[in-house]
């Protein structure tokens, strides 16, 4: 670098001719500009592209609009030798373009007898946070979504409920209205008259099947509202409770394999499905011997369940209906009755957030597995 | 032509950059770019029979600063504030207060316009939810849609009529 004084000078001092070129150099290049703008702020001259868009012999707010409002503060200046005020990090926004984003400094210069506005670009360390900020702003949007779904799924439930409820209970009273009049049909045809019996009979049958059909479309209306209390369930003896409650056939063999720990859950809804699962394999089975296994696998956060019998298995054309109310496969279902035991089940399951799948072998395999992922919450220590 | 300061506030992704490109540019960009530092705008309010053509110079601030901002040089002399939640995301409601509460502090007696933004996204069977402060009886809030524009000129117009009634 070529300079000036001799050797002992502490410093070095470059040459005026290279250090105007360099900050030319800059200058072009959008680095800086300079505005000079007169006690009346009217803008005498610039220098450096990126003043190049400040109009001359204009007032110096009609261009820079961002210091608009200032302009009283910007005078005192003349009064505060060495002092600026400092606008970081500016975008003026215009209708052709954007103006690079720029720190502008202003302050008075009693050479220039002027006021002197550098422009200076904002280095773009910015780059990280935008996309911190964008990343932020996906983060906000995605939870004000999942809230507007949420929102939308607790009314349709409760849309649901308050329809079937409706239904039901509004159905039931014709219905019983309907059995007493077939008492009284039943009385005046009388004995004398066996095919009036028959169909009477028949008719019977039928009403009362219609009853438990509306009483399982209650209870699959209102399943979600047995997600009430979490309580610390032993889930050994929870499913001991139900597989002694089934009436299993004495050649089907019932067993239970896994690790079956305590866990906090609700248990209703927790009960339901088991209990439901385990019916549907031995009641479903198609032979005389046969075996039925239920095991539990415990996971973080939650207990992974599964069903499986050698029963005929499921076809692959109905595997999605199983789970639709009143679908039955050709036997009498569980639970309420009427085909509404894998709906219950699924809907238990989905209520508090877990998962039901179905596997069975190609036609003319045999056995069937339902797995239940069943989300619980933490054991504390005195839980254990 | 008189023109004068009028503040951009509120969380980030609220909508600031939307309504203001509404509002100068009559566009909507779908991309989301968030601001950094501040972008400043001016946009001309149109001459009414009460009040003459105004100069609004809008500066779109980052969303980052929160309530740091009243403590920031970019606040000097402003005259206004228009103050943005977002009514898909109740939090940014709150936080509306909250700023608007600051603002007053920092510049007594300037006019404030609150704005709950987003309401295209409001389906139809939702309630909007707002929060206790923003229901108290009197105060004022415009609802608006950078997206579809509606009521976005309206808040900046009787903006300029505040500015104007108090001489600010």
């Amino acid at each position: 670098m070529p300079s000036t004084g001799d050797a002992s000078d502490r410093g070095r001092q470059l040459a005026a001719a290279p250090l105007l070129t360099a900050v030319r150099q800059l200058a072009e290049r959008e680095v800086f500009g300079l505005v000079w703008a007169g006690p009346d702020l009217i803008v005498d001259s610039t220098f450096g592209a990126l003043a190049r868009f400040v109009a001359i012999g204009e007032p110096l707010t009609d261009s820079v609009y961002a210091l608009i409002g200032m302009e009283d503060d910007i005078r005192a200046l003349k009064d505060f030798a060495g002092q600026a005020i400092e606008l970081p990090d500016i975008t003026l926004v215009m209708p052709e373009s954007r103006r690079p984003r720029a720190t502008l400094t202003i302050s008075w210069s009693h050479d220039a007898a002027a006021f002197l506005l550098l422009i200076a670009r904002t280095e773009s360390r910015s780059e990280l946070e935008i996309e911190l900020t964008a990343q932020m702003r996906a983060r906000f949007m995605a939870e004000s979504e999942l809230a507007t779904k949420s929102r939308a799924l607790e009314r349709a439930n409760a849309d649901l409920e308050s329809y079937a409820s409706v239904i039901s209970h509004d159905l039931q009273s014709p219905m019983r209205v309907l059995r007493y009049t077939l008492d009284e049909l039943e009385l005046a045809a009388g004995p004398a008259s066996p095919e009036a019996q028959e169909k009477v009979g028949r008719l019977r049958e039928l009403s009362q099947r219609m009853t438990k059909m509306l009483s399982a479309l209650l209870d699959y209306a209102s399943v979600t509202r047995m997600s009430d209390a979490i309580e610390l369930v032993d889930t050994m003896a929870l499913v001991h409770t139900v597989t002694s409650s089934i009436y299993v056939p004495p050649g089907i063999r019932l067993t239970m394999e896994g690790n079956w720990p305590r866990v906090r859950t609700m248990p209703a809804p927790l009960d339901l499905v088991l209990r439901n699962l385990i019916d549907n394999a031995v009641k479903h089975h198609d032979r005389a011997t046969g075996r039925v296994t239920v095991s539990a696998v415990p996971e973080n956060n939650a207990i992974v369940l599964t069903v499986a019998d050698d029963g005929p298995g499921i076809s692959p054309e109905h595997r999605a209906a199983v789970f639709l109310p009143f679908r039955t496969l050709g036997t009498s279902d569980t639970g309420s009755g009427q085909g509404m035991g894998l709906a219950l089940v699924r809907r238990s399951v989905e209520s508090i957030g877990g998962s039901i799948t179905l596997e069975s072998g190609a036609p003319g395999e045999r056995g069937t597995t339902f797995t239940v992922r069943w989300p619980v919450a933490p054991v504390s220590g005195s839980d254990r | 032509m008189i023109a004068r300061k009028v503040m951009l506030l509120g969380e980030i992704g609220v909508g600031k950059s939307s309504i203001v490109q509404r509002l100068v540019f009559d566009r909507f960009d779908m991309n989301y770019k968030p601001t950094i530092g501040v972008d400043v705008y001016r946009y001309e309010v149109p001459e009414t029979a009460t009040r003459p053509r105004m100069a609004l110079i809008v500066w779109d601030t980052d969303g980052n600063f929160g309530e740091h901002i009243f403590r920031h040089v970019y606040m000097r002399e402003a005259s206004a504030a228009v103050i943005v939640g977002d009514v898909t995301r109740p939090r940014t409601l709150e936080t509306l207060g909250n700023l608007a509460d600051g603002f007053r502090e920092a510049l007594p007696g300037r006019t404030v316009s609150l704005v709950v933004n987003k309401l295209d996204l409001l389906q139809a069977e939702d309630e909007m939810v707002l929060p206790d402060r923003l229901q108290r009886p009197g105060l004022a809030f415009h609802r608006t849609s950078a997206r579809t524009g509606q009521n976005i000129h309206n808040v900046f117009a009787e903006t300029a009529d505040a500015i104007d009634r108090r001489r600010l």
